[in-house]
């Protein structure tokens, strides 16, 4: 549905948006983050053919956005960060322009209009002027205008920026609600509002893109930094250095030192090897007062890019698959989102999770005498 | 086509949900009737004369025409730009220069509703019976109409110019003046050079063209397609003027 084809804008010596090339599929939700400056608006400007581009082409729909734009205007809807509203309006005036702009019938217009503000929770406000509404409920009544001519794709920049946490929810719903039966591209430098409602996210920075892919794409693809944080009493540190790095799936352990009495590691591995390093801390004895699983959230990742490219990238996990091939299976990465968070529009199917293998739960029963280098798996018990 | 008339419409709305608009109309048609029951009284109670005089014959007329269209068309693409609404009306389905031809007719329609208040006093004397000459009332009004539509497209040139609307209305005013006391002018700078300044004066005296044809009740041609022309020239200006703005981003 739009084919960017290294796209390039630059604003004198400026390069705000450097060869980008992607391509959105019929009906796909795909959330477009960045940084501050990054180039979202201006990418998605070009996609709506207000802002020529340098370099490059961009097709919607199998148009070319500078050939033939009227064509990619009848087929796009846009909602600018700042939601173009005409103040001295009522909600359906500002719909019945918007309609009469695309060249909708009047009949036409006014059943839209009733189905819109149904949709968008404003039915009763259709009179109130716009000046009077609080900005979400503006947010609301662009994405309204937006959406009027039923268009096939949606470009929406920042429909929650500005919002409080209520009203970005509710638009955050509006969106995933909206973005079923549509293409959508989302814009937004709040990492969960993309992810709230887009299954593929691409990443910019910088003007260019830095990551593309669903968000398990992108944890696998950047991720790294995952680690087992233990801290216990140990006797010989460096010993039980050797014995955490020894345990399979284990990349690296990091001694943080000393804090009191206890010792603090950091076991890095792309798995959450929790059970195994507390089967081994119960073999061999040591009080064990943290045990925990540190994973690298996607907005960590991406505030990693946001912060610099270069440096942020740690050594990509050694992909457990190939490194041990018994090693447990990775784990899905679930992200934590905070706030309460609506379904993503449309998840992807579930893949048959492969079986789980992990160590014997219980300390007392083999205890000591298990061998660490051999998993068990737990279904056989 | 349609799309000119849809932004004509909201143009024209937009202009009369404002307070604005009210004000100057107000303000306007109250300086109009002072001035036109002043050129009454001093013409002897002749009333083609008044109607010449209220209508483009005497300097209160140029006033307004030279300071209110400004005032009307300063906000509608600058202000539109820093609003984000130009952005909003530039993506749908309507060509640049629909947007400015809807722009330019709606300020033109506001300032043609001004200048009706003038056959409104040829009627009202008509009915008191003192019939004035309609032919001339009626070129009159065209030509004011016409005066107004090439300092609304240049208003809204210098509006496509600047994105703070207060400076598109200066700028608009010194345009608008200097246009129209360079040919009053003229004789002063003539010596630099005779030739250029005649040149220059003959394809820019609004107000010689104007008072020419249009006032005297014949209509000519030539001066229906100066003003024609030269508002087509600022149309086209702006419409540029918007492209432009793409590039600049």
């Amino acid at each position: 549905m739009i084919e960017v084809q290294n796209l390039t804008r630059r604003f004198g010596p400026f390069v705000a948006v450097n060869d980008v090339s992607f391509s959105v599929g019929r009906g796909e939700v795909v959330g477009f983050l960045g940084p501050n400056g990054a180039g979202k608006t201006t990418t998605m400007r070009m996609l709506t053919g207000y802002l020529p581009p340098t370099s490059g082409s961009v097709r919607i729909g199998g148009h070319d956005v500078v050939r033939d734009s009227m064509a990619v205007r009848r087929t796009i809807g846009y909602l600018p960060e700042a939601v173009p509203l005409y103040r001295e309006h009522r909600i359906e005036e500002m719909l019945a322009f918007q309609g009469r702009l695309h060249g909708m019938e009047r009949s036409a217009i006014a059943r839209r209009t009733d189905e819109i503000l149904e949709r968008v929770g404003l039915a009763e406000r259709r009179r109130s002027p716009i000046a009077s509404l609080s900005k979400g409920m503006r947010q609301r009544v662009g994405l309204a205008v937006a959406i009027l001519p039923d268009p096939e794709v949606l470009i929406l920049d920042e429909p929650t920026s500005g919002l409080d946490p209520v009203q970005r929810v509710e638009v955050r719903e509006l969106i995933g609600e909206i973005a079923k039966e549509r293409t959508v591209l989302v814009s937004s430098h709040i990492l969960p509002e993309v992810e709230a409602v887009a299954q593929r996210v691409v990443i910019l920075h910088r003007g260019e893109i830095a990551a593309d892919g669903t968000r398990e794409e992108l944890v696998a693809e950047l991720g790294g930094g995952a680690a087992v944080r233990v801290e216990a009493m140990v006797q010989d540190p460096e010993e039980a250095k050797r014995l955490l790095g020894s345990l399979p799936g284990v990349t690296e352990v990091r001694d943080q030192g000393r804090l009191g009495i206890h010792h603090t590691f950091e076991v890095a591995s792309a798995d959450d090897l929790r059970e195994d390093v507390g089967a081994l801390a119960a073999s061999r004895g040591w009080p064990l007062r943290e045990l925990s699983w540190k994973r690298p959230s996607l907005e960590e990742l991406f505030s990693r890019i946001a912060l610099d490219l270069g440096d942020a990238a740690p050594a990509p996990a050694a992909a457990p698959a190939a490194d041990a091939p018994d090693a447990p299976a990775a784990p899905k990465l679930e992200v934590s989102l905070g706030v309460s968070q609506p379904e993503p529009a449309a998840k992807p199917a579930p893949t048959d999770e492969p079986k789980r293998q992990v160590y014997n739960l219980n300390p007392f029963e083999l205890g000591g005498q298990r061998d660490l280098g051999e998993p068990k798996d737990a279904c056989d018990e | 086509m349609s799309g000119l008339w849809t932004i004509y419409r909201r143009e024209l709305a937009g202009l009369f949900f404002a307070p604005l608009a009210w004000i100057l109309l107000c303000l306007s048609l109250l300086y109009n009737a002072f001035f036109f029951l002043l050129y009454l009284k001093s013409s002897g109670g002749r009333v083609d004369a008044a109607l010449e005089q209220t209508l483009g014959g005497a300097w209160p007329f140029w006033i307004l025409a030279l300071f209110l269209p400004p005032l009307i068309t300063m906000r509608m693409i600058s202000e539109e730009s820093r609003s984000g609404m130009l952005e909003f009306v530039l993506t749908a389905p309507v060509s640049d220069a629909a947007v400015v031809l809807g722009k330019a007719c709606a300020a033109t329609t506001f300032l043609s509703l001004l200048w009706a208040c003038v056959p409104v006093y040829g009627l009202a004397l008509h009915v008191l019976g003192a019939p004035p000459d309609w032919g001339q009332v009626a070129t009159g009004y065209l030509g004011a109409v016409l005066v107004s539509a090439l300092f609304s497209a240049m208003g809204l040139t210098a509006s496509a110019l600047t994105g703070t609307p207060i400076l598109a209305a200066f700028l608009a005013m010194l345009a608008n003046v200097a246009a129209t006391i360079l040919p009053l002018a003229s004789g002063a700078i003539r010596d630099i050079a005779p030739t250029t300044v005649d040149w220059l004066t003959e394809r820019i005296n609004v107000i010689g063209t104007f008072q020419s044809s249009f006032l005297t009740g014949a209509l000519d041609s030539a001066h229906l397609a100066f003003f024609v022309i030269w508002t087509a020239i600022f149309l086209f200006a702006a419409t540029r003027l918007i492209e432009a703005r793409r590039w600049w981003g």
